[in-house]
């Protein structure tokens, strides 16, 4: 692979970066006492500030720096985190993510703006402040910040300069936290022939006079703590020995006070993700966060970029080999070599779980996803003055990735439904005695071959009376028709629907359910809406596990053979005689149930006769049950999907095609389709009989 | 696509692969032939457009296989020694796409002139006009070009 542009790479850094800034003041919002949330916030930015530096984004850099400084009276724990403040540091946050990706469309105005801002936030506290923060502050901080100041013993890896890192840069940092007293230690130094001029050799001890915080000298060091080795203790004139537990990296244990002759600090190079975290966390929901970025820091070195192109490609050969395999497993069959049978046999094997693993590298936790929504919640919670609580569960649920691409835009949709429409205004809701605060669940979650996206609001519900008398106005039905609470609900997913009676800036429009719904269906997927009228709405998206390999059902009809997607396939009966001869009622009996059957047959007009023994394939879609009766049931097929062409875009009972083990292209049964196919034709037929 | 049939026109000359369709012969601009190969099995489409009656499998690509002999009112033969499949590229809502188009006989890859080309006569035939990008003359014979997007479309 060619080096990469180094720009890139911080861009790719950056927006992961982003992510996490976002996350963690997103998290503030609700938990405004957590130290955690403020660090990991405080250290993006801090990341951001040192790589676009260096990468000679001076703009990103300068700016960010003075993000930091502002921030960093949260951290000292001077000032709150209110939700105005966490709003302008968002905003502060979508421009630094600009000036890094599309510098052009800014303006410094903008940024100034937004500095301002945040420097009135951060000064407007100023008076109280220091009452509170003594107040607030763990006793930690107290302890500190009594102290006259620190001792440092700075040993720097040899290498460090080749990394670009300069320890004179960090000292003149450490110098900026107060006055200090800094000495080299040369003694570490070789004779000149032995040195090697890219080599540090020097070490420094530093008394630092100023009553900071350990935190603030570990910022200093932040990018090179794994090069070094910094011994840290309070300065001797101190009153009294700092009283708290101070952490010691060291195994990760914490040191009994008793055992500490002094109060020493040693940060090894242990991974700072792995400190152990005292405080008990209040909220399930509140976990991920933090949790995914230890994993990520502890999982650095074992994952690989991998551009997303090549897994796609990888998937292709793939596809083609299962396709070549189906064919060898094919000839082995029909001939009677036994030591080729076994090797097709070893062939399917590895083919089947190489197949497998492909499938699980494009697979991605649908988490990342879900952290993007959380911004638009916040946002629109905002402009429509509803508050709202966002809730996500099953972020660890996969998803191939070019589902997760696909997914977003409808949920984006889904959710502003549910923010804009779902959840009432202020009055309506305490008047129907429910919390002030609106909730919104979105949550994953896997159910056999699927994956099972819901969007559930504790809004209003849906008016299926209005929604009817829409459907009547615009003349989707007659009058008075004779419908089901579900079936007048899927008007909401015609074109052009809407009951909204104003149009606003989110929603209204009537485009977008229909939208969402054909996404969906692209995906072979399905969409369920359910509702209680009082009380909410649920969205429930049924989503294939994967776009490129599916198991199949391999059926014959006629001439023709055609695949059904296993994960619709409940069972398989032989249709009986009776069944048979009964032509005016297409009904089986399964064990006491009524299923109706369907002649493929005559749905994909089969030439010939049909065989003696007819199967019949029961499948399942939505809540309905259907035979489909075939000629013949051939077996298990690992169906590689290919879509058809545009020429066949109309056909609709066909969700796509693969290529058998003969080499000829069979089409895949869209269940779904196949069955409101058959419904029209049936109703066609009452219409043309009543006439 | 019609910007270089604009630029053909100016040169003079447009490379074509010729076949046989019924009777008559049909000029295919040479530069949207992909491949031309031997009669495979089809799938038939229920439910497609007549002209699109079925796909096919061409190296593990399944692609619709079109019949012009519909568009122009021709009977279907049954496939014969000749009988080969044209895969074709084309641009339909500015995607490209691969189709088969069977055809009874492949001639010859040859170049047609400008000055061979006839305007589309308004009378005296019975297909659809917009079938047709000209008529050209070939070697004593008249030879159709077809507009294939407004064919396929």
């Amino acid at each position: 692979m060619s080096a990469m542009d180094p720009t890139e790479v911080f861009r790719q850094e950056a927006s992961e970066l982003f992510e996490v800034l976002e996350g963690a003041l997103l998290d503030l919002g609700q938990r405004p006492d957590d130290r955690e949330l403020v660090d990991s916030a405080f250290r993006a930015l801090h990341t951001i500030k040192g790589s676009g530096a260096m990468f000679g984004f001076d703009k990103v850099a300068s700016f960010t720096h003075e993000f930091e400084t502002a921030f960093d009276r949260v951290r000292k724990g001077e000032i709150k985190p209110t939700q105005e403040l966490i709003s302008v540091a968002l905003a502060a946050k979508d421009y630094i993510r600009t000036l890094i990706e599309d510098p052009q469309s800014t303006d410094d105005i903008i940024g100034e703006a937004i500095l301002d801002d945040l420097r009135r936030f951060v000064s407007a506290d100023q008076p109280a402040a220091p009452v509170a923060a003594i107040a607030e502050a763990p006793p930690l901080a107290r302890a500190e910040s009594k102290q006259a100041g620190w001792h440092l013993y700075l040993e720097f890896e040899s290498h460090i300069l080749r990394n670009g890192s300069n320890p004179l840069d960090l000292l003149e940092d450490l110098c900026k936290l107060g006055p200090c007293f800094v000495v080299p230690v040369t003694d570490g130094i070789p004779f000149l022939d032995e040195m090697e001029p890219e080599d540090c050799y020097l070490k420094w001890d530093v008394k630092l006079h100023a009553a900071c915080d350990k935190d603030a000298i570990d910022d200093v060091f932040m990018f090179v703590q794994d090069e070094m080795k910094l011994t840290l203790s309070p300065l001797a004139q101190i009153e009294a020995p700092a009283p708290a537990p101070l952490f010691l990296l060291l195994d990760e244990e914490q040191v009994p006070m008793a055992e500490m002759a002094a109060p020493v600090i040693e940060i090894a190079a242990a991974p700072i993700a792995e400190q152990p975290v005292a405080k008990a966390e209040p909220k399930p929901e509140a976990k991920p966060e933090p949790k995914a970025e230890a994993k990520r820091e502890e999982r650095g070195i074992a994952t690989v970029r991998v551009q997303a192109e090549r897994l796609d490609e990888l998937m292709d050969r793939v596809g083609e080999l299962v396709i070549a395999q189906a064919r060898l497993s094919q000839l082995a069959a029909s001939g009677s070599d036994l030591s080729i049978k076994m090797i097709a046999e070893e062939i399917e094997r590895l083919a089947s779980s190489l197949r497998d693993t492909t499938m699980g590298a494009r697979m991605v936790p649908i988490g990342s996803l879900f952290g993007r929504f959380r911004r638009l919640v916040h946002d629109l919670s905002r402009d429509l003055s509803k508050p709202v609580e966002f809730v996500t569960t099953g972020e660890d649920t996969e998803l191939d990735k070019t589902m997760i691409e696909c997914l977003a835009d409808p949920l984006v949709h889904l959710i502003r439904n549910a923010i804009d429409h779902g959840i009432e205004d202020n009055a309506t809701r305490a008047a129907n005695g429910k919390t002030e605060q609106g909730r919104i669940e979105l949550a994953a979650v896997h159910s056999g071959a699927q994956v099972l996206v819901t969007v559930k609001d504790n809004g209003g519900g849906l008016n299926t009376a209005r929604i009817r008398a829409k459907a009547e106005e615009q003349g989707l039905i007659a009058a008075g028709a004779v419908l089901t609470d579900h079936e007048i609900h899927q008007f909401l997913f015609h074109p052009g629907f809407s009951t909204a009676q104003t149009i606003s800036a989110l929603s209204g429009r009537g485009v977008g359910m229909d939208v969402v719904k054909r996404t969906i269906e692209n995906m072979r997927g399905s969409i369920d809406l359910s509702t209680r009228p009082g009380q909410g709405t649920t969205v429930t998206l049924r989503l294939p596990l994967t776009l490129a390999i599916i198991e199949g059902l391999l059926i014959r009809v006629g001439e023709g053979r055609y695949i059904i997607p296993l994960s619709a396939v409940e069972e398989c009966v032989e249709l009986t005689a009776e069944d048979e001869r009964s032509r005016g009622r297409n009904f089986l009996n399964v064990r006491g149930n009524l299923v109706p059957f369907l002649r493929l047959r005559e749905l994909l007009t089969a030439s010939g006769s049909p065989d003696k023994h007819q199967k019949t394939i029961i499948i399942s879609t939505g809540e309905t049950r259907v035979g489909l009766v075939a000629d013949q049931i051939i077996g298990n097929h690992q169906t590689v999907i290919k879509s058809l062409s545009k020429l066949h875009s109309d056909v609709t009972i066909f969700s796509g095609a693969t290529i058998l083990g003969d080499g000829t292209a069979a089409l895949i049964l869209d269940v779904a389709q196949l069955v409101t196919l058959a419904q029209s034709k049936v109703e066609k037929q009452h219409i043309s009989e009543a006439a | 696509m019609n910007d270089s049939l604009a630029g053909e026109h100016q040169t003079g000359a447009m490379q074509v692969v010729m076949i046989g369709l019924g009777e008559e012969k049909f000029a295919l601009d040479a530069g949207l032939v992909r491949e031309i190969i031997d009669p495979v099995p089809v799938t038939k489409v229920a439910g497609a457009r007549a002209f699109v009656p079925s796909v096919i499998n061409v190296r593990g690509n399944v692609i619709p296989l079109a019949d012009l002999r519909l568009r122009f009112g021709m009977p279907q033969l049954e496939n014969s020694a000749d009988t080969r499949i044209v895969v074709i590229e084309l641009e339909l809502d500015g995607e490209p796409v691969l189709v088969g188009v069977t055809a009874d006989k492949v001639y010859e890859v040859t170049e047609i002139s400008q000055t061979d080309v006839q305007q589309t006569p308004r009378v005296g035939m019975h297909w659809k006009p917009e079938f047709i990008r000209f008529i050209a003359k070939w070697r004593e014979e008249f030879v159709i070009v077809p507009n294939m997007e407004r064919i396929l479309n």
